[in-house]
């Protein structure tokens, strides 16, 4: 019993450091602090924003964690929004962003926080257990409709950008912070490897090293049990004292050969071998698992009360 | 006055319920589809081609391409989202289908002729080439790289991975990639024998290999769990299939999960290959199917094959080279080594009875065969982790 209290322990211990892992993969990703032409809120209002980004390649809940804000790391646990209970958009698919508007009106609904942003000030996430989950201090001369934003989604360093429509200088709200029309890789290959030689030897390589490895230990598991299987064989018959067979000759016997030898003592010897006609009974022990059992899978058989 | 539109109703309804019909829906495209699953129909029962197969595929093919108005809402579809069909074809689409089959294959799957003989494992990985072959092929035709990828992997004969990777790679083909790769495995007695004959002479087909050594139950068990580790950690992203694979020999052959293995390797094999079957043939639509990239597909796929089963052969004459005259190996259990499992081996240990009545290929050739399952899902890692 002991035993099933442990391993239900260690699961539940499993599944909530899973848990708590998962929404330490929550990163700020993009930051506006004036914003005079970027994203409207449901309101149709401007206001300054905070990009979330899943960086965990499962959905995360992010309801009960908390934004925190300050003029520096120290005080931002002294400034928290919590991101409310209850609201089905706090869950955020793999790699997927959330935006929150940092316009100082939280009654305005779950994604609208209690603070508004200020340039060279401390923005935080914390867990609900108030462990710092990322921050970042925004860099002190972002200008209006201007964001600070990850060089990529989830990492990177962060860069000012502009809004024009430069490479990197776009504003993404909501969105991947790199835009990506074609997948690098592929177009790589397209480009580089025109004919798929370079990825046949790669892939071949791969494969056959992949084969080879597990090839070669096998042949050394083989070797090795083998030895063990001509040690114990050795011990054995020198327990019996059985005359001493040199360990170097002994081979595994085919199944032909044994086939050949019986088969030649059954010509010629008509030899049989001798049972001891001593019948054995060794008791089977089963260890008992409450998946097998039948009294689970059978019901009670009702007692029979004759009314009198 | 009544009775007139009493009769308009009723026409009015009949008219509508025609419009809802097949009859009025039906576009040749349909009837070419129809009339290839009642062929793959015709050859699993009639000429007994993989009937496991392509039964579920053949009727899939009927049930998908029975024409009805797809602006009509009526969910019954299977690219219909929220249809039944839909669901049950979303173990296709997110890719679940085939590493449950792995899994049934891992339980079913004796290792021993290739834990006793390891170097088999190396035609097994020489098949392979079939893929990379067919994948330059694929790059001439026009297609792109994930393209190609998903369309050569069907040189690895064998269906999950091919649907695996197609799934990830290029689901617009999975489709045909999926109803080619199942056609070209239940015409592998066809496709394989003749090549054999080709580029074996006769005194090397009367090769005679060594009985393999006894293989002891601790190999067995230490096989699935060396075998995860190693390739996994060479190519992780085949850890769906080769995860499966191994877990499914673990309850074969540790003995205390006779259980677990028996549902492995009959019932959920079994349900899970009438869903993945028919589901698979339900989506080759004819207005998705009938494109001039079906027709390369299929050429491809048989290129594929031809280069798999005749590299598997070739490898082993060069193998042959360096190895010692009592370690020969018999070139008859090349083809083996695309992972048709079992029928490329038996069609080894066919041919080597043909030239030898005594010469019994079979467990030498399940080696390079199930060596084959392994490195074609090692393949479909390789591709997946350059090119997704």
């Amino acid at each position: 019993m002991r035993k099933y209290i442990a391993l239900v322990a260690v699961m539940l211990l499993g599944v909530a450091v899973a848990g708590a892992a998962s929404r330490k993969a929550v990163r700020i990703n993009e930051v506006m602090v004036s914003n005079e032409n970027s994203i409207v809120d449901e309101y149709g209002n401007r206001s300054g924003w905070v990009e979330l980004f899943n960086s965990n390649f499962a959905p995360i809940d992010i309801s009960s964690i908390f934004l925190g804000y300050g003029p520096d790391s120290a005080s931002m646990r002294n400034n928290l929004y919590p991101v409310p209970l209850g609201d089905v958009n706090t869950r955020i698919p793999r790699r997927q962003h959330v935006v929150f508007f940092t316009d100082g009106q939280p009654n305005k609904g779950t994604f609208h926080t209690n603070f508004v942003m200020e340039p060279g000030n401390f923005i935080g996430i914390f867990d609900a257990d108030s462990s710092l989950i990322d921050y970042v201090q925004i860099d002190a001369n972002l200008q209006t409709n201007q964001s600070y934003a990850r060089t990529v989604d989830g990492a990177g360093v962060f860069r000012i950008r502009t809004g024009s429509d430069m490479e990197g200088q776009y504003i993404t709200p909501s969105s991947a912070n790199i835009i990506r029309d074609t997948n690098e890789r592929i177009a790589l290959f397209a480009e580089r490897d025109k004919n798929g030689f370079a990825m046949t030897l790669m892939a071949m390589g791969v494969v056959f090293t992949a084969l080879l490895v597990l090839c070669l230990s096998f042949y050394g598991i083989g070797k090795i049990g083998a030895a063990v299987s001509r040690m114990n064989k050795a011990r054995a018959n020198a327990s019996d004292g059985a005359a001493t067979v040199a360990l170097s000759d002994v081979e595994h016997d085919s199944g032909e050969e044994i086939a050949a030898i019986v088969m030649a003592l059954h010509e010629h010897l008509n030899a049989h071998d001798t049972e001891n006609t001593i019948l054995t009974i060794n008791k089977v022990k089963r260890a008992y698992s409450p998946w097998s059992s039948k009294i689970y899978g059978l019901r009670q058989v009702p007692e029979h009360h004759s009314a009198r | 006055m009544e009775s007139t539109s009493f009769g308009t109703f009723i026409q009015d309804n009949l008219t509508q319920f025609w419009e809802l019909t097949g009859f009025a829906n039906a576009e040749f495209g349909n009837f070419v589809m129809l009339a290839v699953g009642l062929f793959f129909i015709w050859l699993a029962i009639k000429k007994n081609f993989e009937p496991m197969l392509l039964v579920p595929i053949g009727f899939g093919i009927l049930i998908g391409n029975i024409p009805f108005n797809h602006e009509a809402g009526l969910e019954i579809g299977i690219y219909e989202e929220g249809s039944v069909l839909n669901i049950l074809y979303n173990g296709v689409s997110a890719g679940w289908y085939p590493p449950l089959i792995f899994l049934g294959i891992g339980a079913m799957t004796d290792f021993s002729a290739l834990i006793a003989n390891p170097k088999l494992m190396l035609i097994g990985a020489a098949a392979q080439f079939g893929i990379f072959g067919a994948y330059m092929v694929a790059l001439l035709l026009g297609f792109s790289p994930d393209q190609a990828g998903a369309i050569a992997i069907i040189g690895g004969a064998d269906g999950p991975t091919a649907i695996f990777l197609s799934s990830k790679l290029a689901p617009n083909l999975m489709g045909a990639i999926a109803v080619s790769a199942y056609s070209y495995m239940a015409l592998v007695p066809v496709i394989q024998p003749p090549l054999m004959r080709l580029f074996t002479t006769h005194k090397e087909r009367l090769i005679k290999m060594k009985p393999a050594r006894a293989v002891s139950q601790n190999e067995k068990i230490i096989f699935p769990i060396v075998g995860l580790l190693l390739t996994c950690f060479v190519v992780p992203s085949g850890i769906p299939l080769l995860g499966m694979l191994f877990f499914g020999n673990l309850l074969r052959e540790c003995g205390v999960t006779t259980r677990l293995a028996k549902t492995a390797s009959n019932a959920l094999t079994d349900i899970v290959t009438i869903l993945l079957g028919m589901t698979v043939g339900a989506s080759t639509q004819a207005s998705q199917f009938l494109t001039p990239q079906t027709i390369f597909i299929f050429f491809l796929g048989f290129m594929a094959f031809i280069i798999a089963s005749s590299s598997g052969v070739l490898f082993v004459k060069l193998f042959n080279l360096i190895l010692p005259k009592e370690k020969k190996i018999n070139p008859l259990i090349g083809n083996a080594g695309v992972s048709a499992v079992p029928m490329s081996a038996r069609i080894s240990n066919n041919l080597g009875l043909e030239y030898d009545p005594s010469n019994y290929l079979l467990m030498h050739a399940m080696g390079p065969n199930v060596a084959g399952v392994i490195g074609s899902a090692v393949a479909a890692g390789v591709l997946l982790g350059f090119l997704a």
